[in-house]
């Protein structure tokens, strides 16, 4: 999994893309300080370009949520599609997650 | 002779007479003679005709009973086999409602519960089964996440025992200097060799409890290392195909409601036709009671018919005693063979045949022609039927 970060105004973008795995976890937790450390108020993550996620990656997809809500920070997934909206809906993430298309 | 004739032919004679008179009488008389001879012609020609007539009758009579017999008989068996096909048509109707009370249902442990609820709850808790997934993985990640720090807490301790060793070793090197430069000033040394070798001996203990922390450390490292190997085959097995799998399940779910609805539906539409089809056999059934009243029909036209025999009867006893005895009774053979010629039905024909021709034969109370005649030529009667 690769991702770059964009801040604009209150919203700081992170497009993934690649595949989320649990080898990623070490990257992961680096951008979820990344995120924490930036001053954006909602932290978006783009996942058009991400075309895999398996359940260690949903794991880590909800410990960023616990970690940016734990800093007050508004935490959302966008564009999801392919395998990972599938994954997305059947496992509705929906209910924990705001997923916006 | 007796008649109106002779009494008319008397009283010219009386009132004309003479010898012009005889030969008008003997004119008159043949005429009369020929008169009375064509009246017994056509009277006997009527008592021929009669007793064919008669005869006649007989036959229609029997042919009448015969049939009122063969209609009361088929129409008994057709009804019974109506009436079976009728029950089984409700047996069918019944047990297809059976099913249908049943077909949109599943048993549980004893508990008749409807397929679509059993699917519903059924994907519940298959959904419930994917949540637990996602909050397994979510932990089993903080706990990845965790012992990343522990064993980064681990190595600075080890980093730190090797810092303690490192001090120690500096401190027995200084202890072993100071107890050299002690010996060196002699009594005035003495006390400071005592601290000297204090300090050595404490260095000493140090470097055992240093030895003791470094071996519990690597313990610790070990069980850390393993728990985290552990963990992370738990989490690199993904999960995400059985995660996805409800997907498949939801639509063979949706397919299985779908099907057994359409399955109800079909079932409950066989049930109305066969409940129909019962009833409208037991209409047929109804409809069928016409025989009774064609046969109390028949039965007046049979009476009738006897009414009119016996008329007969007597008009040709007391016609043949009129009659003087010389008279012929002409058979009528030309009426005979045109109403033969009407019957198609072989059997039929044959029965007249016999009853006419052969002076009622066929008409006698064992009925052994008729079974006789009946057997060879049954078949193709019944083929002329249709």
């Amino acid at each position: 999994m690769d991702y770059s970060l964009d801040i604009k105004d209150q919203e700081a973008v992170v497009r993934l893309s690649g595949r989320l795995t649990f080898n990623d976890h070490a990257k992961l937790r680096a951008l979820i300080k990344e995120m924490i450390g930036n001053d954006a108020k909602c932290q978006v993550l783009d996942l058009s370009s991400l075309e895999f996620v398996d359940s260690a990656g949903i794991g880590m997809l909800l410990i960023a949520r616990e970690e940016l809500e734990g800093q007050n920070k508004k935490f959302l997934l966008r564009r999801a599609a392919g395998q990972v909206k599938r994954v997305l809906t059947v496992a509705q993430l929906g209910k924990l997650i705001t997923i916006e298309d | 002779m007796t008649g109106p004739g002779a009494s008319a032919l008397g009283a010219s004679e009386l009132a004309l007479g003479g010898g012009a008179v005889g030969e008008a009488v003997t004119v008159v008389a043949e005429e009369a003679k020929r008169t009375a001879a064509l009246e017994h012609e056509l009277l006997g020609m009527w008592v021929g005709f009669s007793d064919v007539q008669r005869k006649t009758l007989a036959l229609l009579r029997f042919e009448l009973d015969r049939t009122s017999e063969l209609v009361e008989s088929s129409t008994v068996d057709l009804s019974g086999r109506f009436r079976v096909l009728a029950e089984a048509a409700r047996d069918q109707a019944s047990h297809v409602d059976q099913i249908v009370s049943m077909a949109q249902y599943v048993e549980v442990d004893e508990d008749k519960v409807p397929v679509e609820q059993l699917v519903i709850s059924m994907q519940a808790v298959i959904g419930e089964m994917i949540g637990s997934i996602i909050m397994l993985s979510q932990k089993a990640m903080s706990m990845v996440y965790l012992l990343d720090d522990v064993q980064k807490d681990v190595a600075d301790l080890e980093k730190s025992i090797a810092d303690i060793d490192n001090i120690n070793r500096q401190t027995n090197f200084l202890a072993l200097n100071a107890t050299i430069e002690a010996n060196r000033a002699g009594e005035a040394g003495r006390t400071f060799a005592v601290v000297a070798s204090e300090v050595r001996q404490l260095s000493k203990t140090t470097s055992a409890l240093a030895d003791h922390m470094r071996s519990r450390v690597a313990a610790v490292v070990g069980g850390v290392r393993q728990g985290h190997d552990i963990l992370r085959k738990i989490a690199t097995t993904d999960m995400s195909p059985q995660i996805l799998a409800k997907e498949r399940v939801d639509k063979a779910m949706g397919s299985l409601v779908a099907q057994t609805n359409h399955f109800h539906d079909v079932l409950e539409a066989a049930s109305s036709s066969a409940s129909e089809m019962s009833m409208n056999i037991g209409q047929m059934i109804m409809g069928m009671q016409f025989q009774d009243r064609a046969k109390q029909q028949l039965e007046h036209v049979g009476d009738s018919m006897n009414v009119i025999d016996s008329g007969l009867e007597e008009l040709i006893s007391r016609t043949r005693i009129a009659l003087p005895d010389h008279v012929e009774i002409a058979p009528a053979r030309e009426w005979i063979d045109h109403l033969l010629g009407r019957f198609t039905l072989s059997e039929m024909r044959q029965r007249f045949v016999r009853q006419l021709l052969l002076e009622g034969t066929a008409l006698d109370d064992l009925g052994a022609l008729d079974a006789h005649g009946g057997g060879a030529e049954s078949a193709a009667g019944d083929v002329e039927l249709f």
